[in-house]
């Protein structure tokens, strides 16, 4: 990383200007930071939303005038998996260089939930500190909030079927994400995953940055399977060759008919080793510089996520000097494969949302012993959807022969048992318990002392049993996660 | 439960059920993958095994060798690229539902086996006329449980699932509804039709995946199939299904929900939120 490339962060495009803070905007920062204060007195909720809702319903223009207008820097993450990870990965990187990045919180995704970003970061003027936001941004709030926020770097992770029912088909988010790309000045960086074809072939024609990431491994590291979504040429729709597969439809593919290909990589990983449930280690090539990392989180997309966090530091013309250092420090988010001591027993929790990310966890849990002892939880909710017919695109068969007891809990968990029947888990190794407490204390009884429990479930469920953790005692609070 | 048996052993004398997948990569959206898995497991756990072969791009099998044939859900690009090659395939399959081959498609695969798709803009799809319905590109999507009475032989039961199409479909002469709508949109959100029947074909736009949901249908597929392959009537041994009753019970709830609600444009659950569904504009359209 030489000194010629330019810090895009010092250049600071379009110039900082003081904001004039309008009657109607102080009212609602006021309003929305005293929302935020209330609820957390009431005990109601995180807060990670609600002042951002508030202030939006009293100035729609919030997020524009305190982060487009001033030209606050900000990063936007977008992509069906991995958002929250990699955003506290660049958040650390930020941090490791001496920035003041801020970013919001896990999950709080949506225009509510990205303009209680901003306010919290403000004084009731609208002055914010100097630093940068980290956005983590969901596929169906981008056209809303990537204008107000004029960012200087979007990063697209993935493109993965996420909840059909709430997004519509695929091709429809990837339209989307195209739009956002169109409507950036030619200054912002535009950062893709190179292995995912549907990413790479976003954008052909936008003038301006780009920064891709991806591997560089002389092997495979999965096979396509049927939970892979975009195995076909995105420009004529030929089945692509796959030189080499690396996580679900990711890999090193070329189409045989009208010469599309993967894009060369400007962020690699080189070397990627997983040493159990606790560490991955890596080789990351960027801009021709070798970095040995170590991430103390499980799993190939934890490879991704750091390529993509240091494509991001490339994007914006900063050496990410300390790398090594600032990302052995970054532990899982909340649900992400965490590590939790129950008391003589251990438990894995792991926060699962589509097949992909499933898939992905099954493998990496799979470092640890055996997964004999499995709590599965899936609820039908606005945020985890209502159709859970992609159940069955999870290869449930590879673990089921191991499987000694499952707990199956949620308000879809009959559908959810039914699914485990057909992988081949005989249903007399299976308890249903819908009621998310007692389905941990039932789980928990069946697991011997000093023994572990996996449990895999979706967000509310993992929302829920985590707060049961918490009560406790076995882990801190969401917010501190 | 009984294990199933490695392809080519069967006992309780009946051979082996050959199951056609016809596009299994190209065409696997919305876990459809699990009717398969349930036509699998519900003959094997009988002693009777199956031999599931992958129908891909450009491969023209003699499908009337068949004993049941699957085609299945899709997103649009993907339908375009079937449709195209489906014409080749188009021939051997009619002549295998004369023959009295069964057949379930499901979504995409009910519409291309209909006479055309007509897409809100563009050249229509032609597909191959099996079943004499033709589909047109509807203003909204219907996404929600749905669930249907269905007739079939001496049986009534009820089938549940989820429905995810945008497509109206119009019923010709020559098939019946595979269902009465219960609750969901059914076909059109109009008549109260839900998928299409004739023959041994059954088509149907109910997604969950299906069959595993609704052991009773996947039952009386595996039965229709055996009895045409052995030539004499068939009487399968009863199953423990309390998984399966309450994976339907539990859908059949969610459906009622529905019930009435035959132009939804989303879950009831996302309407009481009072947050509005994301909106998409085709990749055409430029920003805002």
């Amino acid at each position: 990383m030489g000194a010629s490339q330019p810090n895009y962060l010092e250049r600071s495009h379009p110039p900082k200007r003081a904001l004039a803070a309008t009657p109607r905007l102080v009212a609602a920062l006021v309003a929305g930071k005293a929302g935020g204060r209330l609820s957390r007195l009431l005990g109601r909720g995180d807060g990670t939303s609600l002042p951002g809702l508030i202030a939006r319903k009293i100035d729609p223009d919030i997020l524009d005038s305190l982060v487009r207008r001033t030209g606050m820097p900000s990063i936007v993450i977008t992509g069906s998996n991995g958002k929250t990870t990699t955003g506290r990965l660049i958040t650390a990187l930020l941090r490791g260089e001496g920035i003041n990045a801020r970013s919001n919180a896990a999950g709080a995704n949506l225009a509510q939930g990205v303009a209680t970003l901003a306010v919290c970061d403000s004084d009731l003027l609208g002055r914010q500190p100097d630093g940068l936001l980290v956005v983590e941004v969901d596929e169906g709030a981008l056209r809303e909030v990537v204008p107000e926020l004029g960012p200087r770097a979007v990063l697209v992770l993935d493109l993965f079927r996420d909840q059909l029912d709430r997004y519509g088909e695929l091709h429809a988010v990837s339209a989307a994400i195209e739009s956002i790309a169109d409507s950036l000045p030619a200054e912002a960086a535009w950062i893709i995953n190179a292995d995912d074809p549907l990413v790479a072939s976003l954008a052909p024609d936008r003038r301006g940055r780009r920064v891709t990431f991806g591997f560089d491994l002389d092997r495979s590291t999965d096979h396509l399977t049927r939970a892979a979504d975009s195995i076909r040429c995105p420009i004529c729709r030929t089945d692509l060759s796959y030189d080499r597969v690396f996580l679900s439809h990711m890999g090193a593919y070329a189409c045989p008919k009208c010469g599309f290909a993967r894009p060369p990589l400007d962020v690699a990983v080189t070397a990627l080793e997983m040493s159990g449930i606790a560490e991955t280690k890596l080789t990351v090539r960027v801009l021709g510089t070798e970095l040995v990392l170590r991430v103390p989180q499980p799993g190939v997309h934890i490879a991704y996520n750091v390529a993509a966090a240091l494509a991001v530091m490339v994007g914006l013309g900063i050496a990410p000097v300390h790398a090594s250092e600032t990302l052995a420090a970054v532990r899982p988010a909340f649900g992400r494969i965490e590590v939790v001591q129950a008391g003589d027993k251990r438990i894995i929790l792991g926060f699962v949302k589509n097949p992909t990310s499933y898939n992905t966890t099954l493998r990496a849990v799979d470092f640890a012993p055996e997964p004999r002892q499995l709590l599965v939880a899936a609820s039908n909710t606005p945020v985890d959807g209502e159709d859970f017919a992609w159940l069955w695109d999870v290869d449930f068969e590879a673990i089921a022969p191991r499987l000694e007891r499952v707990t199956v809990s949620g308000t879809r968990a009959p559908e959810l048992a039914n699914r485990l029947k057909y992988a081949g888990v005989d249903p007399s190794r299976t308890t249903v318990v819908e009621d998310r407490r007692r389905a941990l204390d039932v789980a928990l009884a069946a697991v011997e002392t000093a023994g572990q429990l996996t449990i895999l479930a979706g967000y509310t469920p993992t929302i829920e049993l985590r707060g049961l953790m918490h009560q406790r005692g076995w882990v801190g609070p969401l917010r501190d996660a | 439960m009984l294990e199933s048996l490695p392809d080519g052993q069967s006992h309780l004398d009946y051979p082996v059920i050959r199951v056609a997948h016809i596009y299994s990569s190209l065409l696997n959206v919305a876990g459809d993958g699990g009717n398969l898995s349930a036509i699998e497991h519900r003959a094997g756990w009988r002693g009777i095994a199956t031999a599931i072969v992958p129908v891909e791009v450009s491969e023209t099998p003699d499908f009337a060798a068949f004993d049941m044939i699957f085609i299945q859900g899709g997103q649009d690009v993907e339908m375009a690229v079937a449709a195209d090659d489906l014409q080749h395939k188009g021939f051997s399959l009619r002549e295998a539902a004369d023959q009295g081959v069964v057949i379930f498609a499901v979504c995409a695969g009910l519409q291309l086996l209909g006479h055309r798709y007509i897409p809100s803009s563009g050249a229509a799809l032609t597909g191959i006329g099996l079943l004499d319905l033709e589909t047109r590109a509807g203003p909204k999507r219907f996404m929600q449980h749905a669930a249907c009475e269905v007739h079939i032989g001496d049986r009534t039961g009820t089938v549940v699932g989820f429905e995810n199409h945008s497509g109206l479909t119009e019923l010709g002469r020559d098939v019946r509804p595979f269902g009465k709508v219960l609750a969901g949109a059914g076909n059109n959100g109009v008549d109260g039709t839900e998928g299409a029947i004739r023959d041994n074909v059954y088509a149907t736009y109910l997604h969950g995946p299906v069959l595993p949901k609704n052991p009773w249908l996947a039952d009386h597929l595996i039965q229709i199939a055996l009895e045409r392959k052995v030539g004499r009537p068939v009487d399968l041994p009863r199953l423990d299904d309390a998984v399966e009753t309450s994976a339907h019970v539990a859908a059949l709830n969610s459906a009622e929900r529905n019930r009435g609600r035959r132009t939804a444009l989303e879950p009831a659950l996302l309407l009481r939120t009072r947050r509005p569904a994301p909106e998409w504009t085709p990749p055409s359209s430029s920003f805002r």
